[in-house]
């Protein structure tokens, strides 16, 4: 008996003393880690760029990985496709080894990474674009760490709504009847007002395409926070307070932005309930290129989409060339009422992006990143960029040598016209609040279709309501955390 | 009628004490257990010998000495790989368990640190394993202690083949259940259980790795107690949640049963064509349909491109005002996503049926009607009711159909959710979109509990689980 | 005399019941006759259509599904999926069958308690264990490989065993006993006596445990970042939004092996219809 008891105890002792001790002696140390960009390249590796799909689409990334490769082949390192997704998220794949080495990604999705330090602070005034690139760029990446500012992505490319609309479906008098201000331009694709009176027009005009679809002045989902929510910007609204850092500072309310979801409602009018849901985002491409549609509002990476649409319905490359135009926001009136032009007219401000590269913290060859960077963001390859995909080039002087739409987004963001989303990581509670409201703003001029009575047919309505938004993205940031 | 449902209501509550009596009976008879199992246990310290002790001291030894030579060591390699396994892993796991890492990562310098969410998971790991390794601890103690009494009761124990060959007949649950258990421990039971323990922490927001996290105790659910935006959030959808179930439920299991009696019928021919269709259903995957579905009821979709045509104005099947509408075309949409599965199980339950019991009935003048309610219906619910049971929890937690069809809404006096939303719509929003993951965990924990209850109240309670073997 | 009086009920029985059919196959076939004929349509976009039906046919998205792969590769997806959905399938419904079987045919201690265990698993909101899944996963190397997928799908599979065990509850006993009599143990048994029963209920679940990882796009998602490792589900989330008759084509195409798969293995699904003589 006692041999068994014996046993039995000594058996469960051991276990219990060889857990504890290769337990707690076991621990991880710290250590002191040191200054990773040091300026020496590593040799022969291989990084891993992830870059967003149009590039791959247009070849530009396969251009610019060849290129790379060819001048930095004598230190044996190589660039390749990381071959994941565009949108793939650092803070999921980084830590366990399946992150890229350097990524290419809008600033609110690379700035979330530096909440837990996923990517690297860059020595970024050792590259070559680092005095081209605009200081409201720059900002966007910009954020303080410990008390120290820090840069943490090189910008590329700025996004910001561009108007889209066919020159040919104009009405065939303009220079008479639409052109006020006599500066040669259209007024229907300078102001709102315009293209509201403009739109309306067609509309009660039952005016109807050679196919015989029903034709639309301007057409826009609203539901889409991103292009709907520059409406309020325009008029005093913000998202964020201190220049979108300040979370508990929410002002979607703030100033008259009322007015500007006042004009949003007066522009789904003129439309139909198509503006309510998605579904037009994704019809304004083949519906531009068919007449239905004379203008629309997007981003200018998608300008070959048009041009896809409209080859397919049979235009030729000198047609589209000449008539399908992209152009700066239409101007909005101060009144805020589109049937209103007496008090003037203000700028558009709309909400735009910032896209660029950031080094993954996790990479083993932070110096070859580097360098793989500042190449990609050399003058030579954005230019390049541009001419394949057509983007607005963040360095002034690529913007100012090709001119025309990079100019004029270069230059609203250097105005302040295009408000860089916010780089914190509270925006993501943003959307779905204000996706919400703009569709019941959207519904609204429609409601008595489904014997329902106006919510938002007065301005104190309106601000109401935004307030209530307002209150909504507050405690869906703080109530929980 | 109303006497009939009295007597349901009557039946359920006799069943729900029946039930509670069961438990306490289970609790009254613990002592008593225990009494037994510490009077085996002082027989069993008062017989054995020393070759027990030996392999109470280390797994196989005693076997050894019996000369039991393959099962010695097959005890004694498990008992060096359990040693190597704390060594390297379970150790580290335990006690990483506890304190979920002490050294911050941070990757800027290169400084690795503690994964406290990786420290948890291989915690959770090591105390499974630990576990394992009583149970083969006590199971090789049982068995020396058994050939021990073999012979002192001067009986041969039975050899090592004929054990063997017993995992074949008697004990081949044993075998054939192994596997199955350590997938479902691993994949499913352990990441249960690391949701579970989450909800103790405050993993979520910006305290993830390389953060270290923390216990906190019961802090999450004294916040989801005192947010005063949560309970009316919670009743609301938790109201129309339970519609949702109950009634999704009884369509789609209703429905499949009665297309597949349909297709049972003498007269229809062609059964492999008409099946066909439902299949077709079927053979597409679910978030293709649905993205189909939301398009064609969508502003710019099919259906109001005929209602425009025909001069008539765009109903918004689905958008902010709709609510019923939307609800009722969720449920279609899940009909028709749902029926096929549910037709093909039933086809092949009826076709187990024995066709016999229908003679009989014809034979005695019993209607179709008749036929269904007495002979197909008991004999299907009885063969599925654990299916039905499984089906109305998928559908308690059917996620894909409103996310797809109407996600993207934050309705008036719903919190971060609208009015289609179900509670795990809900709780997506809030944990994963807004990354509050141990505020989520706490509430599933909520939510599991309320179905957890319902469900194992109806499951223990029906026939199937009652009477297993009233078919066989 | 009696015939007479019930032959027009009869017929008003048949017509009544192929009405109900035509209006199931419509139902069911006309979101999916949508979707193939969006696949044909000349314009890449669904947003071009009439109503329901494109303006233009062509034959064109299939060709490009196949052969401009650069950016979208369709077959290797296909070949994947393909590749995943049948392993698991195989894995899985072994799996499940053993299980089910068993939980049926033995009565042993904690059984009852394993059958309400794996209830209440199923309960459980199952995205929010996909953290823990992923977790695990990069700590045993199962991110970006197949067989990492397959392994997590085969090991689900038992939690859905209860439709089994229905099954093999109604299947009567007498038959295993007979066979025990004659010297046949458990293992046998269940080979050569239970298994051929259970044919159609084999071909319900290696169809079900197909159609799973064949259509779930959140679990690959999740572990597959490679893009030449995607599945169909993941490859047609990453499409363009003007690619939708790449989608529709995709979609489409898709179905096909759950289509055949069913005609395969229809016959057996049909012959337990017909076999009555299954219980004695």
């Amino acid at each position: 008996m006692k041999k068994t008891i014996a046993a039995l105890s000594v058996h469960i002792v051991v276990v219990i003393v060889l857990i504890c001790c290769v337990g707690l002696l076991g621990g991880t140390s710290g250590g002191e880690g040191q200054e990773k960009f040091t300026g020496e390249l590593e040799r022969n590796v291989t990084l891993r760029i992830l870059e967003n799909d149009t590039a791959i689409k247009q070849g530009y990334l396969k251009e610019l990985l060849d290129a790379f490769n060819e001048q930095y082949a004598q230190y044996g390192i190589r660039a390749v496709d990381a071959n994941m997704d565009q949108y793939t998220d650092l803070a999921n794949d980084g830590p366990y080894g399946y992150g890229p080495d350097v990524l290419y990604q809008a600033n609110d999705a690379l700035m979330k990474y530096v909440d837990n330090k996923h990517i690297m602070p860059l020595p970024v005034e050792q590259l070559d674009c680092y005095n081209s690139v605009d200081e409201q760029s720059w900002q966007a990446y910009t954020r303080q760490v410990d008390d120290q500012s820090y840069v943490f992505g090189v910008p590329v490319n700025i996004q910001g709504p561009l108007l889209y609309y066919r020159k040919d479906l104009l009405p065939d008098n303009w220079q008479q009847s639409w052109d006020d201000d006599g500066d040669g331009v259209c007024d229907i694709v300078q102001y709102w007002t315009d293209m509201y009176r403009y739109s309306k027009q067609l509309q009660q005009g039952n005016l109807l395409t050679d196919s015989g679809a029903k034709r639309f002045g301007y057409m826009r989902s609203f539901m889409e926070p991103y292009f709907s929510v520059g409406y309020l910007y325009s008029y005093g609204g913000y998202t964020f307070g201190d220049n979108n850092t300040n979370p508990r500072d929410i002002g979607h309310s703030k100033g008259d932005s009322a007015k500007g979801a006042w004009v949003m409602r007066q522009l789904a009018s003129v439309m139909d309930k198509r503006c309510i849901d998605d579904t037009v985002t994704v019809t304004a491409y083949s519906a531009l290129a068919s007449g239905e549609y004379f203008a629309t509002v997007t981003t200018p990476d998608v300008y070959t989409t048009f041009v896809t649409e409209m080859k397919n319905a049979g235009y030729s490359d000198e047609f589209i060339e000449e008539n399908l135009v992209t152009a700066d926001m239409p101007k909005l009136p101060v009144s805020g009422d589109l049937e209103d032009e007496s008090q003037g007219f203000v700028e558009s401000r709309m909400m735009g992006g910032i896209q660029g590269y950031a080094i993954s913290s996790y990479t083993k060859y932070p110096n070859a990143a580097l360098a793989f960077v500042d190449f990609a963001t050399s003058y030579r390859l954005i230019m390049r960029r541009n001419q394949l995909l057509g983007i607005v080039p963040a360095r002034t002087d690529v913007a100012a040598e090709v001119g025309g739409l990079s100019e004029i987004i270069c230059n609203n963001l250097s105005q302040g016209n295009i408000v860089v989303m916010p780089s914190i990581s509270e925006v993501a509670q943003i959307w779905t609040p204000l996706q919400t409201f703009f569709q019941d703003l959207a519904k609204d001029p429609f409601r008595p279709d489904d014997s329902m009575d106006f919510k938002y047919d007065t301005l104190d309505k309106i601000q109401q309501r935004l307030k209530e938004v307002d209150e909504q993205i507050y405690s869906a940031i703080f109530t929980l955390a | 009628m109303t006497a009939k449902l009295r007597q349901f209501f009557v039946k359920i509550g006799n069943g729900c004490r029946q039930w509670l009596a069961h438990i306490g009976d289970w609790f009254k008879a613990l002592p008593a257990r225990f009494a037994v199992r510490w009077h085996t246990f002082c027989d069993f310290l008062k017989n054995a010998n020393g070759k027990v002790a030996a392999s109470c001291l280390v797994m196989g030894l005693g076997q050894l000495l019996y000369h039991q030579w393959a099962k010695g060591l097959i005890f004694l390699a498990v008992q060096a790989a359990m040693v190597l396994f704390f060594v390297f892993v379970g150790a580290k796991g335990l006690v990483g368990l506890f304190t979920l890492g002490t050294v911050e990562g941070n990757a800027w310098y290169g400084i690795e640190g503690d994964n406290s969410v990786i420290m948890l998971l291989l915690g959770i790991l090591s105390v499974i394993a630990l576990v394992l390794y009583a149970v083969v601890y006590t199971a090789n103690i049982r068995d020396v202690y058994r050939t021990q009494s073999a012979y002192d009761c001067l009986k041969t124990p039975p050899t090592f083949r004929k054990e063997l060959s017993s995992l074949l007949d008697r004990n081949f649950y044993k075998v054939a259940l192994a596997l199955p258990i350590l997938g479902v421990c691993v994949f499913c039971v352990l990441p249960i259980i690391f949701m579970i323990l989450i909800a103790f922490t405050n993993y979520g927001g910006t305290v993830v790795p390389p953060r270290l996290i923390d216990w906190v105790g019961l802090d999450n659910f004294g916040k989801i107690l005192t947010l005063s935006d949560f309970a009316p959030t919670f009743f609301r959808i938790f109201g129309w949640n339970i519609l949702w179930a109950v009634m999704s439920t009884f369509i789609n299991y209703f429905a499949g049963l009665g297309l597949a009696l349909l297709l049972n019928r003498k007269c229809v021919k062609g059964k492999v064509f008409w099946r066909l269709f439902p299949i077709l259903a079927y053979a597409v995957p679910g978030f293709i349909t649905l993205i189909g579905f939301k398009f064609m009821f969508s502003y710019g979709g099919p259906i109001n491109y005929y209602i425009t045509q025909s001069g008539g104005s765009a109903v918004g099947f689905l958008d902010i005002d709709a609510k019923w509408s939307s609800r009722l075309i969720g449920l279609g949409v899940n009909a028709w996503l749902c029926i096929p599965s549910s037709m093909l199980l039933a086809t092949g339950i009826l076709s187990n049926l024995n066709t016999d019991l229908y003679e009989a009935a014809r034979v005695d003048g019993a209607g179709n009607w008749k036929q269904f309610t007495k002979i197909t219906l008991p004999y299907v619910l009885f063969a599925t009711m654990p299916v039905l049971i499984s089906q109305f929890i998928g559908n308690f937690n059917n996620f894909g159909i409103f996310y797809f069809l109407r996600g993207g809404l934050y309705l008036d006096g719903y919190f971060l959710a609208s009015d289609t939303d179900l509670l795990i719509n809900w709780l997506y929003n809030m944990s994963i979109d807004n990354n509050y993951y141990s505020i989520g965990a706490a509430i599933s924990i909520v939510i599991f509990i309320v179905t957890s209850v319902i469900s194992l109240t109806v499951y223990v309670l029906s026939p199937s689980y009652r009477q297993e073997d009233t078919y066989q | 005399m009696k015939k007479i009086i019930k032959h027009p009920r009869r017929l008003l029985g048949v017509a009544l019941t192929y009405i109900i059919l035509l209006a199931v196959a419509f139902v069911f076939l006309f979101p999916i006759l949508w979707l193939v004929l969006a696949s044909f349509s000349k314009s890449g976009s669904i947003y071009s259509f009439k109503g329901f039906f494109p303006t233009d046919y062509s034959f064109d998205t299939f060709v490009r599904l196949f052969t401009d792969t650069d950016m979208y590769n369709y077959p290797r997806w296909f070949a994947n999926t393909l590749f995943i959905a049948v392993m698991s399938s195989l894995l899985g419904t072994f799996l499940t069958i053993l299980t089910a079987y068993c939980m049926s045919r033995f009565r042993f201690k904690s059984r009852k308690a394993l059958m309400k265990t794996t209830l209440l698993l199923g309960m459980f909101p199952s995205f929010m264990t996909m953290t823990a899944v992923y977790l695990l996963c990069t700590q045993f190397n199962l991110i970006n490989q197949h067989w990492g997928l397959i392994l997590i799908y085969a090991a689900g599979a038992p939690m859905g065993y209860l439709t089994q065990k229905g099954f093999f509850d109604t299947i009567s006993v007498s038959v295993d006993e007979a066979a025990r009599i004659d010297g046949a143990n458990n293992f046998q048994i269940f080979v050569k006596i239970t298994l051929p029963l259970a044919k159609p209920m084999i071909v319900y679940t290696l169809l079900s445990s197909f159609v799973w990882p064949w259509s779930d796009f959140i679990l690959p998602k999740l572990l597959l970042k490679n893009k030449d490792l995607y599945t169909v589900a993941v490859g047609l989330m990453s499409l363009d939004d003007t690619e939708f008759s790449r989608f529709a084509a995709g979609s489409v195409f898709i179905a096909l092996p759950i289509v055949i798969f069913y005609f395969a293995l229809s016959k057996f699904l049909i012959s337990g219809l017909s076999a009555g003589a299954v219980k004695q």
